[in-house]
């Protein structure tokens, strides 16, 4: 025998297992039934918890991106223009907002969206007179994209 | 606007308006993707499918609605009834003339345009379809705008005046042995 007093045999076996459980835990309190309680349930369903949520960061900003284009559309319709008219004649006079923060000026700004509004409509009338015109007409204000080197 | 308080100004931009919408002489589908729009909150910049920005929308004169083409005839409201030997089939004007309060055939178009979710059912009960130019008195003070017809109807034959025919130009001369009908 190794253990000759009875102080001997007592073991330690993982002082921590208490918070190494709570750790688990911790993350799925505020999950329905007995997975948000019991430590073999709650692992499984912590771990498909993380898997979605990694997965989820790429489909946050596709969500995102879609939520400010049909917000741009909306408030584009709202000034007798079309999202599509819109962004194609923005990148055209070179002003280079991306759809964030055109929606957040659409939405806090509406002044500012509404100037937007207007040079792309001049811009798409320029675009108009030159397609249908004869080209003996000089190219309008907004037409002349300026090329910084 | 900026001296209202944050409450109101949130109160102000949440509300929920009701549109009027005039189908006499439109084509249903039309109607319904301005009233699907609508009911969803897509025309407002601060649209969120979860934030319930849906408006109201109160469609008159569904019983002159206009279909184009041959779609009388030719659409077909299909249904089954769940019974063996219960698919029913009804003609777009069978389906019209059956219906005292005319709403089904605007109510399946603009039940079709809005997403399939759990929200549909609410956003249905937003929308309220009355045949004539009646409407309750309850409802007649909510509306807020006036919406613009999706189509121009074309003036009959006997709207124009003669002095207007007598100037449209002539396309072409028949000849001598021509019959007219």
């Amino acid at each position: 025998m190794v253990f000759l007093t009875l102080s001997c045999w007592i073991r330690s076996r993982g002082p921590d297992r208490y918070w190494k459980v709570q750790e688990v835990l911790k993350h799925a309190r505020h999950f329905r039934g007995r997975k948000n309680r019991c430590y073999s349930l709650a692992v499984r369903a912590v771990r498909r918890a993380f898997v979605y949520a990694t997965k989820a960061r790429k489909l946050k900003k596709r969500n995102m991106r879609t939520l400010w284009i049909s917000r741009i559309a909306a408030a584009t319709r709202e000034h007798g223009m079309k999202y599509p008219a819109l962004m194609h004649n923005l990148t055209k006079t070179s002003v280079q907002l991306n759809r964030r923060v055109i929606c957040d000026l659409a939405v806090t700004e509406p002044r500012s969206f509404l100037s937007l509004a207007k040079l792309a409509r001049a811009r798409q009338q320029e675009g108009f007179r030159a397609a249908l015109g004869d080209g003996k007409e000089p190219a309008g204000v907004f037409s002349r994209v300026v090329l910084l080197q | 606007m900026s001296s209202f308080s944050r409450s109101a100004q949130q109160w102000a931009t949440f509300a929920r308006s009701w549109f009027l919408i005039d189908a006499k002489m439109q084509p249903p589908g039309k109607i319904a993707t301005m009233c699907s729009v609508r009911l969803q909150g897509k025309h407002k910049p601060i649209y969120h499918a979860l934030s319930d920005c849906g408006d109201h929308v109160v469609v008159i004169n569904t019983k002159h609605i206009a279909f184009s083409g041959n779609k009388w005839e030719q659409k077909v409201y299909s249904s089954h009834t769940g019974y063996p030997g219960g698919f029913k089939q009804v003609t777009a004007a069978q389906l019209h003339l059956k219906d005292p309060k005319h709403l089904t055939i605007v109510k399946l178009a603009v039940y079709g345009m809005l997403p399939k979710n759990l929200h549909r059912r609410t956003m249905m009960q937003r929308l309220h379809i009355f045949p004539d130019d009646e409407l309750p008195d309850d409802i007649r003070a909510n509306l807020t705008e006036e919406l613009p017809q999706p189509r121009e109807i074309p003036r009959k034959l006997s709207e124009y005046t003669q002095e207007e025919i007598d100037a449209f130009p002539r396309l072409w001369t028949p000849p001598e042995d021509y019959k007219m009908k």
